[in-house]
């Protein structure tokens, strides 16, 4: 069998890119910009891909026109070279529409989002709150392509790459985190995100099983449910031989989950009178994705950042079992889908165990040398307030500024952090950072001050460029993978796997709040 | 997704799921090297 096709797609796909890139370069685009910046944030500029527009499209762009053309124009024989050098134009056709997503689909519904205002005290607009980012587009963007007009015949091998793009963005993910943060985390939110990840993942592979659902969907709904959010949901999709529509129905009942609870738990946490470190733990154990715990801690606390603090940790600790939940899963699918047959831990390890996870271990234990960034780094943010440049530092004008409001400020904790800052010139530690947060937060202070305010925070907080740069290469590959994803997803598919797995992680999700919340009011005091 | 292809599966190009495994651990660690070496 030739799977070279003589199409002039993979040709034309390359001067979209070029013409993509010439647009951002010359200007030509200038009109789109100016319209998203005006719709979402008037008289600023938001918009940050013209540097990728400028760069990425022209190198893929020149890579899809030599090949388009010896494609077209070429002599093709049956063997391996044809069979894997006929999967770029399916890669480049999922890239390009993934670039269409990321730079032009979703920033438009990000504006008009922004456009339609915050969502109550949420502090957080609907897209964000609905997690319709380029994650989510980029599956939907897919599954309208094979369903309204069907993936072309040119580009099917190549759709089989999305995999690979996913369980690379998952290796790099290890990069991200480091262990001087982890060690940082208190004890009880390992014990207690232990708990509920393990637990979670234990009754939805219990409740899928007298469901009848098949091993595969359970096993991905269990490490969505259980640890949080798509990377757990695509790492451990390979180890249970996981369909593409199961992994887009567990990222659907994720979010859709995220959803209520993000209203309805800033409800139950105000009339139980929880204090910020109870409602903070809870929030981060009960909500499954990052930006709607965000979205309910401000909405709990919407005049300072404690709240925020301590959800974000209990989020930030599920990363630690997903290794473990990977491990349990493959012993777990190997021993379902094996029937009666006995199977050892240490063989499955051996025979199944995804090395994309023993890489996304290795990233992480690289990460943590502090060789891509300073070692206390968390996503490539660390605090350092040991050389701050002088221009950076308060002047006489912003000292006499905060003096003359800080009395404005009730809180004791907050007014001491401020003198401080005020007499430093700059923020003294992460705790102080932390309460200054809060009075930013709680829009205490003028405007002019609040400026002040936020200014002295980003003067110590810094990026590390290499983990920029890993985000980037995280999101572009995970981008690729979601496209592809979704065209792999077809009506019939939707229909045979039914509505079992929203069923199932709803029940799921419901008991992991309850319980949590009664753990929580019983075992977390105002300390952790 | 139904299996046209006569190698690989549905979903991998790729005759196992070992071969993909490693073919992104050498992609990861390729972009590492690249950052790594590139970006000061």
């Amino acid at each position: 069998m030739v799977y070279t096709k003589k199409n002039p797609a993979l040709f034309i796909i390359g001067l979209i890119m070029l013409a993509i890139w010439w647009g951002a370069d010359s200007g030509i685009l200038g009109g789109f910009v100016d319209h998203l910046n005006n719709v979402a944030s008037p008289g600023k500029t938001k918009y940050s891909y013209m540097d990728e527009m400028s760069s990425i499209p022209m190198y893929f762009g020149i890579v899809a026109i030599v090949f388009g053309l010896w494609q077209l124009v070429g002599s093709h024989k049956e063997g391996s070279f044809d069979y894997f050098s006929s999967s770029v134009a399916g890669a480049m056709f999922i890239l390009v529409i993934a670039m269409l997503v990321r730079w032009f689909i979703a920033p438009e519904i990000q504006a008009i989002s922004i456009g339609m205002g915050k969502v109550g005290e949420t502090g957080s607009y609907i897209h964000k709150l609905l997690g319709l980012n380029y994650v989510v587009i980029g599956i939907v963007v897919g599954m309208i392509i094979v369903n309204v007009f069907s993936v072309p015949e040119w580009a099917q091998n190549g759709v089989r790459l999305s995999r690979l793009g996913l369980k690379t963005g998952v290796i790099l993910l290890g990069t991200l985190y480091s262990l001087a943060e982890l060690k940082n985390l208190g004890q009880l939110s390992v014990v207690l995100i232990g708990i509920f990840v393990l637990g979670s993942v234990g009754m939805v592979l219990w409740i899928g099983a007298r469901r009848n659902i098949p091993n595969s969907m359970g096993g991905v709904l269990s490490a969505g449910m259980g640890v949080c959010g798509v990377s757990a949901t695509v790492a451990a999709a390979p180890v249970v031989q996981a369909k593409s529509v199961e992994i887009a129905y567990t990222i659907g009942t994720i979010l859709i989950w995220g959803v209520g609870c993000m209203f309805i738990f800033p409800i139950i946490g105000q009339l139980l009178g929880m204090s910020y470190v109870q409602f903070g733990a809870w929030a981060g154990t009960g909500i499954l994705n990052s930006a709607q715990v965000a979205g309910a801690a401000l909405a709990f606390q919407p005049d300072g950042i404690e709240t925020l603090k301590v959800a974000e940790i209990f989020n930030i600790t599920r990363v630690l079992f997903l290794p473990i939940i990977v491990l349990w899963l493959a012993v777990w699918y190997v021993k379902r889908e094996g029937g009666t047959q006995v199977v050892g831990v240490g063989q499955v390890v051996i025979s199944k165990f995804p090395l994309f996870v023993i890489g996304f271990i290795l990233m992480f234990a690289l990460s943590s040398t502090g060789i891509f960034a300073p070692a206390q780094h968390y996503k490539g943010k660390y605090f350092d307030n040991s050389n701050v440049k002088a221009e950076k530092m308060l002047k006489s004008e912003d000292v006499a500024t905060l003096s003359a409001e800080i009395d404005k400020i009730q809180r004791n904790d907050q007014k001491e952090a401020l003198s401080r800052l005020i007499q430093n010139g700059k923020v003294s530690s992460v705790d102080d950072d932390v309460l200054l947060r809060g009075v930013v937060n709680g829009k205490m202070l003028s405007k002019d001050a609040t400026n002040i305010l936020k200014n002295a925070h980003k003067s110590v907080w810094h990026t590390a460029k290499k983990v920029k740069k890993f985000r980037q290469w995280i999101t572009w590959l995970f981008a690729f993978g979601l496209v592809g994803l979704g065209m792999q997803i077809t009506i019939g598919a939707m229909k045979q796997a039914g509505g079992q797995p929203a069923v199932i992680g709803g029940i799921v999700g419901f008991v992991k709040a309850f319980l949590s919340l009664v753990v929580v009011m019983m075992f977390v005091s105002e300390k952790i | 997704m139904e299996n046209k292809f006569d190698r690989g599966s549905a979903l991998s190009i790729f005759s196992s799921d070992r071969k993909e495994d490693l073919i992104a651990l050498i992609c990861a660690l390729a972009i590492a090297a690249v950052v790594y070496f590139t970006v000061k």
